[in-house]
């Protein structure tokens, strides 16, 4: 109970707090404070949920099982990354003046709200409090993403209000749906969009309306996702954020955003075959992995580069979920896990080359390993693991979705285009062929990615940029998820790896 | 069926082609300030037809609902929205990517298709409110496109709100209204997008001397 309430409760508070709070010191103190405190609850929370499999309480307004607990270990171990990270990014843009003192306690206010969103739609046991939370992380967070107030910045805020607001809208059609099937089912209408009523009912739930509804969301949380096409909001977004907001909207919302998605396809998979969602996320995960691959050549600023990188490994992981099984859902969520951590580094090492650089073209910074000798460490280590280098942790994650793909059996052998071209390909060409065709984009992702970090961190920096790199406190959590990213590929640690299994059958169920 | 459903029925049917004929309405108006006072008038006819269904059910939540519409959809955000427009000046004519008599064409298009959607779905429903489904589908997909057509920072606000309004049709004609704490959570979060737009519509005057998002293009490729 106590945890539940410290993670839904803590955020509100410090928000609150930060309104009233002029002094910065005390600002940071209150943040980190909270994100601990939230460190603690979500550690209590996550062995309650191991030994007694579930939590629902506050009356049935909060379930929190083995998925939505996973998702919370990311959102609370990001969260408190960032939270020491933002000590000396904030510091340093108040005293460059780019922010005036007293909007630092809106910017905590703000951050917590996006916080309190994220917490409670992973939380939510009814499908319709989750997407009013979703809506609220919009709402909070476009303020964020505007926050420097510089032209680009007002552009990218307003794009990604308004494409992720009519995403949203369209995914509450779709929850709508959900509601129309199950109050036919369950009849009690206030309880019938809760989670643990749906799971019980779902087998009996109109398939035709069930079919309709995902669509509908699968487009609409598609959008917060950034699947391909609807993903035209997000590099601007990642580029105009603050280095924190944009490691939180690339590491943590995105994750809860796939949660959402995941949430409703363990619901529809029991109406019908679970290759109805299947196949549809395996299109856009690949479409995705293909465009944003391809996208990462052109790109001249990092921000936008490591923008296009999100979009990839959320194609990963939706082809991991696609394809399904035990491995390929593994795989899919342990990736969540990995990516947050190597965004979030990459966005927290690009906030630290922007301060130093003041660009955030490609080609105007040189020599960061001479001028920044850790940021230049961590932006090598971010960039391998963001290619899937082993021994880093998305290696193991993107073998796990690879060889899930490759296992892949198809029902039907008959692809129908159009009304009368119908081609037959026999199993193993089609698995051969989507993995041909996932290593060869691999592969070219991974030389665009190379390329362009490898000519960032070596050569002589350009006159006038300052050598050498001083310790702050910012540079812990780069350490920390450095450790975190190794550790993690070398072995999985015991009770994550219960956790994640357990994580596994709420999706698939047998 | 009884004579008082049917009556019934045909009044909640009435109420619904209102709404989708307002939306017509906004894609066919040209001045901002006329398109905002049709959001009213739309907003209006969704809380009729949920007090309707209210008083045809006895769903006594309904009531709340629609009088939150009131409050909320015909009162405030259009009150927000008109300041917005006194403050910008920019009732002038609106420029549109694609012109009054092709939008209104695509539309009725978009409710064919909305028909079509929902057809194999529509025999579920009660029988009260069967085909309000079919037209909440098709007001959220104009709004949609209305969205995409207009270029003004505050049409694009009210193409989103007049999805908000579709959906809200369809949940309290599909499953007479979705449960309170989620009707409450959407009112307020339409609220504050109403609030955080007309903040930014603000901003975006201060910045770039116009809230036409088509100059919003320094972001590209």
């Amino acid at each position: 109970m106590w945890p539940v309430i410290v993670l839904l409760a803590g955020p509100v508070l410090a928000g609150l707090l930060s309104l009233v709070i002029r002094r910065a010191r005390v600002l940071h103190t209150v943040n980190f404070a909270t994100m601990l405190a939230l460190g603690v609850a979500e550690t209590v929370l996550t062995r309650q949920v191991l030994v007694e499999g579930s939590v629902t309480t506050l009356g049935t307004l909060v379930y929190v099982d083995a998925l939505s607990d996973f998702i919370l270990i990311i959102i609370t171990a990001i969260g408190l990354s960032c939270s020491l990270y933002m000590w000396s990014y904030m510091d340093e843009q108040v005293a460059r003046g780019v922010i005036a003192p007293k909007h630092l306690g809106v910017f905590f206010f703000l951050f917590h709200m996006f916080l309190f969103a994220m917490v409670a739609a992973t939380m939510a046991n009814s499908l319709g409090v989750q997407w009013v939370a979703v809506e609220g992380t919009t709402l909070a967070t476009t303020f964020l993403i505007a926050f420097f107030r510089r032209r680009e910045s007002l552009e990218a805020g307003w794009k990604y209000l308004i494409l992720c607001s009519v995403g949203i809208a369209l995914a509450l059609f779709g929850v709508v749906l959900t509601y129309y099937s199950s109050v036919r089912v369950l009849g009690d209408a206030s309880s019938a969009l809760n989670v643990t009523e749906l799971i019980g009912v779902a087998d009996r739930l109109d398939p035709n309306v069930l079919k309709l509804a995902f669509l509908f969301i699968l487009v609409g949380y598609g959008t917060k996702v950034g699947l391909v096409p609807m993903h035209t909001w997000l590099p601007d977004a990642y580029t105009e954020a603050p280095a924190p907001i944009a490691a939180m909207l690339a590491g943590v919302l995105e994750t809860v955003a796939v949660y959402t998605l995941l949430r409703s396809k363990a619901i529809v998979d029991q109406a019908l075959p679970s290759e109805f969602t299947g196949n549809l996320l395996l299109v856009f995960g690949f479409v995705s992995f293909v465009v944003a691959s391809l996208f990462i050549l052109l790109q001249h600023n990092y921000k936008r580069l490591f923008a296009y990188s999100s979009i990839e490994h959320m194609g990963l992981a939706m082809i991991g979920f696609g394809v399904g099984g035990l491995v390929g859902t593994f795989g899919g969520l342990f990736h969540l896990l990995n990516h947050a951590l190597a965004k979030a580094l990459a966005f927290f090492v690009a906030g630290n080359i922007h301060r130093r650089f003041d660009t955030l073209e490609i080609d105007g910074v040189r020599g960061l390993a001479t001028s920044q000798p850790v940021t230049a460490v961590a932006t090598l280590v971010a960039a391998f693991a963001l290619v899937g280098l082993p021994p880093f942790s998305p290696f193991v994650s993107e073998l796990l979705v690879v060889s899930a793909l490759s296992a892949q059996t198809f029902a039907s052998d008959t692809v129908h285009v159009g009304r009368f071209v119908a081609v037959t390909v026999s199993d193993e060409v089609r698995s051969v062929g989507l993995v041909a065709l996932f290593l060869l984009f691999g592969v070219v992702l991974f030389g665009g990615m190379m390329a362009k970090i490898g000519s960032m961190v070596w050569g002589a920096p350009r006159e006038g940029v300052a050598r050498g790199e001083s310790w702050t406190v910012g540079h812990v959590p780069l350490l920390v998820m450095m450790a975190a990213l190794i550790g993690l590929g070398v072995a999985l640690p015991e009770p994550l790896r219960t956790l994640l299994a357990r994580a596994v059958t709420v999706i698939v169920q047998r | 069926m009884s004579e008082f459903t049917h009556l019934g029925s045909q009044l909640v049917n009435l109420c619904s082609v209102l709404l989708l004929l307002s939306c017509f309405a906004i894609v066919a108006q040209r001045r901002l300030s006329a398109c905002v006072d049709l959001f009213a008038l739309q907003s209006f006819f969704l809380a009729t037809t949920a007090a309707l269904v209210a008083f045809l059910t006895g769903h006594r939540h309904i009531y709340l609902a629609a009088a939150l519409t009131v409050v909320i959809k015909v009162i405030v955000l259009p009150r927000i929205l008109r300041k917005v427009i006194e403050r910008l000046n920019v009732s002038r004519e609106l420029v549109m990517n694609i012109n009054i008599p092709a939008g209104l064409l695509i539309c009725g298009g978009l409710v064919v298709v909305a028909f079509f959607i929902t057809q194999p779905i529509i025999p579920l429903g009660y029988l009260l409110t069967r085909d309000s489904l079919a037209i909440a589908l098709a007001i959220i997909l104009i709004g949609f496109f209305t969205m995409i057509a207009r270029k003004k920072a505050v049409t694009q606000m009210v193409g989103f709100l007049v999805m908000e309004n579709g959906v809200f049709l369809g949940a309290t004609a599909a499953a007479y209204g979705m449960p309170l704490i989620v009707e409450l959570g959407v009112f307020f979060d339409v609220l504050v997008a109403g609030l955080i737009a007309g903040i930014y519509t603000h901003r975006l005057q201060d910045a770039f001397d116009s809230v036409d998002t088509s100059e919003l293009t320094a972001l590209k490729e």
